[in-house]
């Protein structure tokens, strides 16, 4: 018995420490994944044969190596967000990487094997046009960085800046491109548009401008996207107006005007209206390019020419093909073309380069995703093979940021969903039941009651009980099956079809809205993409809203998410339905919306198929229902006096409330004018509508109660001032009634500024600001009481509450700065808080919100000892074992969705930024299951130990007794 | 808040106090125009040890980040490091490696370029306690992410105070009768006296007797009907 009492002791004592991840648990219930973002450089390491190194830079300002065999990330650096860590330029030589970042503000070298930096230069301020690396005598080792107005040639193994050079005429001539031959001059092209083109020779060694020279070219605006260097030296222009090429040698100084080639003089001829384009390839920096080179002359049409003797040449006419690339292994340079096959195929051929001949065996089949987008770009991975042919794999990217990785016949090696690396809002949506689930589920409904007697009724509950023990039998007979099996050649593969709501519903559907318009349903389970929808003609500037409009509760109804699509300028917008779970469009009709849409506001009021109802504000405050059936309408007249909604024009500083009428239109009710000379509103938030609160109120040292400020309706405004000086700054916080109108707090920290986080639930507001005095993060708790005494216990109404609430506030130092903040949430709030605080060292912190208790008592009292308040403490403690991610680290991380799960001690926490974190997590520990670490062994030897001790002493006793009478 | 107000008095107090030679500007460490020429801007360089591993093994992961995000660098091959661009200001210079923890460190950068590095300290923000420029960042060890598992070994049961109270009797009712001769009439007498004196009340029942009675029960089918009677009041023999 005494170690029984002994444990009891030890968990109690474990009660007090907070929630964290033992060691065992790692990958247990959550994972993680990496993303990149979209892909704007990639470049395979062709320095060895064997080398699966495959370095991509993307415009996330990512610079990463990915395993090109499995798509995993070698490593990953994740510079600054914004222009300054945005990259410009990304060579490779060798084993090294150089990478221009920031406009051309520095220049960076990687040892691409660790992932460690080699080198880093400041260049001089300048907008960066383009850089190219510098051979001599077929030996690269230089680096060329091209500015506005300058040009500096660094040295590729240690980075320093062998000469830099002003350009000649700067201001008046756009100089765009950069171009190194073999014979140690190094080219920089400029234009002046539609007037002539600028050559300027510099020497490697010092600099020394060589030669300088002006061509005609009055049709030519632009030498980047029009022009490519061919051959030896050879400068190709292509313009669509005229319909013909134009060559000019670069050294040659007799020839001082380019060469016209008509177009019609090889048969071809560009689409109107399309700008062609030219790709060439160099594949050894020390040496000149190929001769061969790619004209596209219409979005599927490209042909294959080769440059010789001044003449041009019809190598292959691809028509029609969607991409075209070059590859080199070794010496053999390669082409691959993709081209349509079919309505949802596409095949990839390779093509030598230099006799544009068909390479045999060689077509890889590219299936596109019927509900993704068209490929655009082609990245070729050529190698030698052992028999010496040319053997190669491709990397296509789509419009919706998928990575492809295959290989022949057509084999999808990996695969990315590079669309994740920007989430914008997510919902997490219960599973449905499976049939059998439904089933019981259904026995229980009020009609089955009401037409079965009795004895159906128990015939009934017999079938569904064997149905019961029949499904039991077959998981047991699967988990015996699975177990003969060696562990690698389980797969446990999701689909959609298996997918069904667990026990304690800790498995969900998560549904994720990313920036380029893709949905995700995945598994949050396993972490499995169960479905994908790209979303065609999505503006790059639209802001997406969520919403669940019926659940999974309501068999035979299917679930109804509504997606409002929002085009950031004009406001106006479009409604996505469609079904969570298999990710199918509805063909529900949809109401369109010719007005720009202010405010959405979902409604408790159900509709006669269970969907909740949603109200559309737009900018002449009417309001349009979604679904709009004769139902839903006659229950808004039944309730439109109830309603009520607010809007926030942050321009003007204004907050303003709306009461529904029966006629579906609005009237004003209250507004809030907060000076924009002053200050602007930076965020207003509600509380959430799926939060419940369990106490009332809270216990005191003294056994009285102190009830909670508990007003559903209440805002929290967020202000910051405009005056940005250190001494004068300030955040506002108001806290408004989003009925009445009335100011129920307003609270202003003084010498402190942005960005502002907070998180308004239950009845307190934390936030955090940065205190620009003494440079460091603070965090505010504000709680609100209604005192003693509750005014009305039974119901909230904002129209009638005559006291004000009591408000405590207290500020606490955070040592460190936050990028998110989120509050856990739990099915009935019986569970104690914690705030979840994303770091920008991709750690969550899981903090007690008890840190966090404007009550906590600058000296220790018996009564504070008795309500467990910690004593105040100026700057919160950041324990290690409170990273609820562990080693896990979330890149940037943007935003924390919670949702409660079945399990009352149990929060499903999901952090998303550059990569996706899912776990969950355990404020007042796992209290209502048992414990991972349930000692089975340990009891159950217990339990047989006492039941053979007890059969012993028995056995022992009776021969005593025997003993004893024969006495 | 009030507190909170106490505490900045107290903290306003103490800088004036330690009577400071601020010589720093009072740069805003916000975004600056690229436009500025280089003289404006600086470089913050130093080196990250970590005992005892390779540096391939750890830079890939690590980063520098100064002031939260504002500013970033990177780690060279050879653990040190260089964030450039930065302008004048008071800056938090932190190595954020998912494995390996360092302690931050305050850079101080006037409009001249002189640099200072110190201790962090968010309660007394302008207590100095000097470091060494260019920053020697030696971590302080692995990260320790995970709880320990209260693991139960034979041992922590033996040596709990609880058992150790139960063994030791237990050791004196075993042992006792072997060392002192039972079968001696006159010390049975004496024993059984003693015996009597240190139970005084004899309704109370014998724990082993009442184990035994109940289980023999709980076997034997046929009494279980005057269980519940019998275990209320038992009697001694």
């Amino acid at each position: 018995m005494a170690w029984l009492v002994v444990r009891l002791a030890i968990s109690v004592s474990l009660l007090y420490a907070a929630s964290a991840v033992f060691e065992d648990q790692v990958g247990k219930f959550d994972w993680r994944q990496q993303f990149i973002g979209k892909v704007r450089f990639a470049l395979f390491d062709t320095h060895s044969q064997a080398s699966k190194k495959l370095l991509v830079a993307t415009d996330k300002n990512v610079f990463a190596s990915l395993n090109s065999r499995t798509g995993d990330l070698f490593w990953r650096h994740v510079d600054k967000t914004g222009p300054e860590g945005h990259i410009d330029a990304l060579l490779m030589y060798g084993q090294d990487a150089v990478v221009v970042v920031g406009n051309g503000r520095l220049l960076r070298s990687w040892e691409t094997t660790v992932g460690g930096l080699k080198w880093e230069t400041v260049l001089d301020t300048g907008s960066f046009q383009a850089a190219a690396l510098v051979g001599v005598q077929d030996l690269v080792k230089y680096v060329a960085v091209l500015k506005k107005s300058a040009i500096s040639l660094h040295d590729l193994s240690s980075g320093s800046q062998i000469w830099g050079e002003n350009l000649p005429d700067s201001d008046s001539v756009q100089y765009q491109t950069i171009y190194s031959g073999e014979n140690g001059l190094v080219f920089v092209l400029g234009i002046v548009p539609n007037s002539h083109i600028v050559i300027v020779e510099y020497k490697i060694e010092d600099g020394e401008i060589m030669n300088k020279k002006s061509v005609e070219a009055a049709w030519m605006s632009s030498l980047e996207s029009s022009c490519a260097v061919v051959s030896s030296g050879i400068l190709l222009c292509v313009d669509q107006i005229t319909q013909s090429l134009y060559t000019l040698p670069l050294q040659s100084a007799e020839q001082t005007e380019m060469r016209q080639i008509h177009l019609q003089m090889l048969d071809l001829e560009v689409a109107s209206g399309f700008r062609p384009v030219l790709t060439s390839t160099q594949p050894n920096p020390a040496q000149p390019p190929l001769s061969e080179f790619f004209l596209q002359l219409s979005p599927d049409h490209h042909i294959l020419l080769q440059f010789k003797d001044g003449l041009i040449a019809l190598l292959r006419d691809f028509s029609p093909s969607y991409l075209a690339a070059f590859a080199t292994s070794g010496e053999r340079t390669v082409a691959a073309v993709m081209s349509p096959k079919n309505d949802t195929a596409c095949s990839i051929n390779l093509f030598s380069a230099d006799t544009g001949r068909k390479h045999l065996d060689t077509t890889i089949i590219y299936h596109m995703d019927p509900n993704g987008g068209k490929p655009n770009r082609l990245y070729v991975h050529a190698f030698l093979k052992k028999d010496d042919s040319v053997g190669y794999r491709v990397m296509v990217q789509t419009e919706d940021l998928t990575l492809t990785f295959l290989q022949q016949p057509g084999r999808v090696v990996w695969m990315r969903e590079e669309a994740l690396a920007d989430v914008v809002t997510m919902e997490m949506v219960d599973l449905p039941f499976t049939g059998t689930q439904a089933e019981l589920e259904g026995e229980f409904g009020k009609k089955a009651a009401i037409q079965d007697g009795l004895l159906p009724m128990v015939l009934k509950r017999l079938s569904s009980q064997f149905i019961l023990l029949q499904a039991w039998l077959a998981h047991l007979w699967k988990l015996f099956y699975d177990a003969r099996k060696p562990r690698s050649s389980v797969k446990h593969e999701v689909t959609i079809d298996i997918l069904s709501r667990d026990e304690f519903n800790l498995q969900k559907m998560m549904l994720m809205v990313t920036a380029s318009g893709k949905l995700f349903g995945i598994d949050s389970k396993s972490g499995t993409i169960l479905w994908k929808q790209y979303l065609e003609n999505i503006q790059p500037n639209s802001v997406f809203k969520l919403i669940v409009q019926r659940t999974t509760a309501h068999f035979p109804h299917p679930p109804q998410c509504t997606l409002l699509i929002k085009n950031k300028d004009t406001g106006l917008g479009s409604l996505y339905v469609f079904n969570p779970i298999f990710g199918k469009k509805s063909q529900i009709s949809v109401p369109t919306l010719p007005r720009p849409v202010l405010q959405t506001l979902l409604l408790p009021v159900i509709d006669q198929d269970y969907a909740k109802v949603l109200l559309l504000i737009d900018d002449q405050y009417k309001v349009t229902a979604f679904p709009s059936t004769k139902n839903v309408l006659q229950q808004l007249q039944d309730t439109a006096s109830s309603i009520f909604f607010y809007l926030v024009d942050s321009s003007q500083g204004k907050l303003s409330g709306f009461r529904l009428r029966k006629d579906l239109s609005t009237e004003l009710i209250w507004e809030v004018v907060i000076p924009t000379e002053v200050q602007k509103i930076v965020a207003v938030k509600g509380k959430r509508a799926n939060e419940h609160v369990h106490s009332q109120g809270r216990v005191m040292g003294d056994r009285s109660v102190l009830y909670k400020y508990l007003n559903p309706n209440l805002l929290a405004v967020i202000t910051e001032s405009t005056d940005t000086h250190q001494e004068r700054s300030f955040v506002g916080i108001f806290l408004i009634d989003g009925v009445t109108g009335r100011i129920v707090h307003e609270a202003v920290q003084r010498k402190a500024r942005g960005p502002v986080h907070f998180v308004h639930s239950e009845n307190w507001v934390v936030y955090v600001y940065w205190n620009s005095k003494f440079r460091r993060n603070e965090f505010s708790v504000l709680e609100l009481f209604e005192g003693a005494e509750l005014y009305n216990s039974t119901v909230f109404s904002s129209l009638d509450r005559p006291h004000a609430p009591q408000v405590l506030q207290q500020s606490y130092i955070f040592p460190a700065p936050i990028n998110t903040l989120e509050a856990t949430l739990t099915e009935k709030g019986i569970t104690s808080r914690h705030l979840l605080v994303g770091l920008p060292s991709g750690n969550i912190l899981s903090l007690p919100k008890m840190f966090l208790d404007p009550r906590r008592p600058e000296l220790v009292s018996e009564q504070s000892r008795e309500e467990n308040l910690i004593p105040y403490a100026p700057e919160m403690p950041i324990r290690e074992e409170w990273f609820i991610n562990y080693n896990q680290t979330v890149s940037r991380v943007r935003g924390i969705y919670t949702a409660p799960s079945g399990l009352e001690s149990t929060c499903l926490v999901v952090a998303y930024g550059l990569d996706i974190y899912q776990t969950r997590v355990f404020p007042s520990k796992q209290f209502d299951v048992l414990k991972d670490d349930y000692d089975y062994i340990l009891i159950s030897s217990v339990l047989f130990g006492l039941f053979f001790a007890t059969m012993i002493s028995k056995r022992l006793a009776e021969v005593k007794l025997l003993n004893r009478a024969w006495r | 808040m009030q507190q909170m107000n106490r505490l900045l008095d107290i903290y306003v107090a103490l800088q004036a106090l330690f009577a400071l030679s601020w010589c720093f500007s009072d740069a805003e460490p916000g975004p600056v125009a690229g436009s500025q020429s280089n003289g404006d801007r600086f470089k913050i360089e130093g080196r990250a040890i970590v005992p005892g591993v390779k540096t391939q093994d750890w830079i890939s992961t690590a980063r520098i980040l100064v002031e939260g995000e504002e500013y970033v660098g990177f780690l060279k091959t050879d653990g040190s490091f260089a964030v450039n661009d930065v302008p004048s200001g008071s800056y938090v210079v932190e190595i954020v490696s998912p494995s390996f923890r360092f302690d931050p460190v305050r850079v101080d950068i006037t409009s001249k370029g002189k640099m200072r590095a110190r201790l962090v300290n968010y309660i007394k923000t302008s207590e100095v306690i000097r470091q060494p420029y260019p920053l020697q960042i030696r971590s302080s060890g692995p990260h320790m992410y995970f709880m320990k598992r209260e693991t139960w070994g034979w041992t922590d049961f033996l040596m709990n105070p609880m058992v150790m109270m139960m063994v030791l009797p237990l050791l004196i009712i075993v042992l006792l009768p072997k060392v002192v001769n039972t079968n001696d009439p006159e010390m049975r007498k004496e024993m059984e006296q003693s015996m009597n004196m240190l139970n005084p009340n004899p309704e109370l029942p014998d724990v082993s007797e009442f184990m035994t009675k109940l289980f023999s029960k709980g076997s034997s089918k046929s009494s279980g009907g005057n269980k519940g009677s019998r275990s209320v009041a038992p009697k001694r023999r």
